[in-house]
Parts: structure tokens; C-alpha cells; sequence
């Protein structure tokens, strides 16, 4: 599933195009010296500075799927359309699963998201990937030590918590404190999915009033 | 209220998933008006249709007068603290803003507070990183 997405094209672009350095870091296959010139090389941090933060003359794409096999940088994403999608990682490519981190923990199984550049092999060079992660409305029907029981569009799911967890209450800051949580609250829970049993770690909750 | 100047609204945006998916979300389905997939650029408005007004309620936070926009209605979503801008056609209702009053998200000592639009994940992603959760955004037409 590739989608195009928009982007604004009032105003020039400050500095090297993060999409053509993509493109370059993809198609060159290189280390990429240098890089703290451009900013930290983080999905976040591709949207700190005002203005465009990616090249505005080229039209990125955007992939969701299950990864069905790993060859080096190269992901294979099965589409929900059942269309084959091939996601190239570069050195310049953020990786969240759980929390920032590598190329070497997607796996076979994963489910995905990535935003990237399109390029000629028809393959997507990826600026940020996104493996698991899951952001739901649920209701919290049971609290336990290390897990919250949750229901999710009327079905059951459980939620892992440990010491990364955070909890946001009545738009408050977050607070590693769960004790607030209650039975019956909704919440909203940004966490990864485990493909094995198909529960969440839970990253964040946040309920309300 | 939090509607800013030559904006349609301003406040807060979450994510969340529709169509075809993976994991918990593979039950999501395709959202109020039938077409919303998570790869595509689309959102949920609380003021879909009256029905969709009495599971939302912003006026419950002092978001009154959101304008009503029907399935298809076309917006432009724009990070309030950087250029990133995103269009994107509404197709569900949501999200349910009355459960979240008074949560706020800032950037640049601007807060925007209540959520009033959800965008699905390639919406969310054009403009901000998914694992943020929440984006302040201002919206127009």
C-alpha cells in the first residue's frame, strides 16, 4: 500500500533536501559522513526546524503492510491490497520498535509503516520506519502488576507495562506513576504490538478526566 | 474555543487506523464513510454528521461550533510549529474529544488544547513522527 503524500511548496527549501539525501544514501549504498550537518537523523527531528523539512519537489510516499521477508536493507511489505512493497533502509533512516532503535530489530512478522522517498527501481528509500507501533482507543477493564487488560473495538487485548511506561492523566505531563489508572477509564494507549500473541507493550497511556 | 485566525479550527491531532492493517488494528475496518485506509491521507472530524456530534462532543471541552463536514469534505492540515502540511479527505468520525477535555500539546511556548481531528498514520507521518502520538495542528480549507 504506497500512498502519495503532500507537502508544502510555498517556500524554499533551507538546506540539502532530506529526500535527495535519501535518495543518494540509498542509491549509493554509503556511509554517510557528515551527517550532523543535517540534523539529527530522527523522525522528530526532520520536523524540529520551521520550514520544509523535506525536499518539497519531490512527493514522498507512504507504506503500511506486513514485512514477509528481510534481505539485508531491503524489507519486503505485503500491502493490504496484497501488493508486494520493497522498503530500502539507509544509514540516514530512523527505526522505531518500542522505542528508537535499529535496523537489526525488524523481523519477519513486523507490522509496518515507513515514510520515505520513491525511487527508479520502484523501491521506497525510508526517511523514518515505524514497526509495531499502534496508537488505540481502548477501555481499561483490569490492572494488574505489569499488565493493563484493555478492550479494543469490543475485543480483548492485553497490555505489558515496565519501567518505560508512562502515564499522561487530564492532559497533565507524563509521570511514570500508573497508580492513577482506574477500571473503566478510557484510555489511549500508543504502544507495539507483539506479532507472537498479539498483545501491546504499552508505551504511553493517556486517559482523561 | 481555539479557532485561530483564517483557520477552519487549531488544536489537537492524534492518530489512528482504518482499512485493511495489521495487529489490533486489523479490526478497524473502513470508518464511518466506508473508504479510510491507514495508507491513505485522511482523517475523522467530530462534526461528521449529528450522530457522530453525540459520541464526540467537543462542545463538552468549550469547542463550540466546529463546523459540520460531511464525508469527502477536503482539509489542510498544518503542524502549528512548522511548514509540514499535509490534505487530506475526511472519512470517519472522531475523535471522541469530550473523553480528553482540557489536553494540551505545545511547541514554540504554543499550546493548542482538545483533540479535534484524527489522521490516519500516512496523514500523521507527513507532518510529524507517529510515535509522538499528538501533533498541535491548525486546519483550513
Amino acid at each position: 500500500m504506497v500512498s502519495p503524500t503532500s507537502r508544502p511548496d510555498t517556500a524554499p527549501p533551507r538546506r540539502l533536501g532530506r529526500r535527495g539525501f535519501l535518495g543518494s544514501a540509498a542509491l549509493g549504498g554509503a556511509t554517510i559522513v557528515g551527517a550532523s550537518s543535517l540534523g539529527a537523523l530522527d523522525a522528530d527531528a526532520a520536523f524540529a526546524a520551521r520550514g520544509p523539512a523535506l525536499d518539497p519537489a519531490v512527493t514522498g510516499v507512504f507504506v503500511a503492510g506486513r514485512i514477509g521477508a528481510v534481505r539485508g536493507t531491503l524489507l519486503y511489505v505485503a500491502g493490504g491490497s496484497g501488493a508486494t512493497h520493497h522498503v530500502r533502509l539507509t544509514n540516514a533512516t530512523s527505526v522505531w520498535k518500542a522505542r528508537p532503535t535499529t535496523a537489526d530489530a525488524v523481523e519477519v512478522g513486523d507490522g509496518l509503516y515507513a515514510r520515505g522517498v520513491p525511487m527508479p527501481d520502484g523501491s521506497v528509500a525510508a526517511d523514518a520506519v515505524w514497526v509495531n507501533i499502534v496508537n488505540l482507543r481502548t477501555e481499561i477493564r483490569g490492572l494488574r502488576r505489569s499488565r493493563i487488560h484493555l478492550v479494543h473495538h469490543h475485543r480483548e487485548l492485553v497490555g505489558h507495562t515496565g519501567p518505560e511506561t508512562a502515564a499522561r492523566y487530564a492532559g497533565g505531563a507524563l509521570t511514570p506513576d500508573l497508580g492513577r489508572l482506574r477500571i473503566g477509564q478510557r484510555a489511549q494507549v500508543l504502544g507495539a504490538w507483539r506479532p507472537g500473541d498479539g498483545s501491546v507493550d504499552v508505551i504511553r497511556v493517556t486517559v482523561g478526566h | 474555543m481555539t479557532r485561530a485566525t483564517d483557520a477552519l479550527w487549531a488544536g489537537e491531532s492524534t492518530w489512528f487506523c482504518c482499512g485493511p492493517s495489521w495487529g489490533p488494528c486489523g479490526s478497524a475496518g473502513g470508518g464511518a464513510c466506508g473508504d479510510c485506509r491507514a495508507d491513505g491521507n485522511h482523517a475523522a472530524w467530530p462534526h461528521l454528521s449529528e450522530s457522530c456530534w453525540e459520541l464526540t462532543r467537543p462542545d463538552l471541552c468549550g469547542e463550540h461550533d466546529l463546523p459540520r463536514r460531511g464525508c469527502g469534505s477536503v482539509l489542510t492540515v498544518s503542524h502549528q510549529c512548522t511548514a509540514a502540511a499535509v490534505t487530506v479527505t475526511i472519512s470517519d468520525c472522531g475523535p471522541r474529544t469530550h473523553e480528553f477535555c482540557g489536553e494540551g500539546v505545545c511547541c514554540d511556548g504554543v499550546c493548542l488544547t482538545n483533540r479535534v481531528l484524527d489522521l490516519t498514520p500516512a496523514a500523521f507521518a507527513a507532518i510529524g513522527s507517529l510515535d509522538s502520538g499528538v501533533l498541535p495542528v491548525v486546519i483550513t480549507e
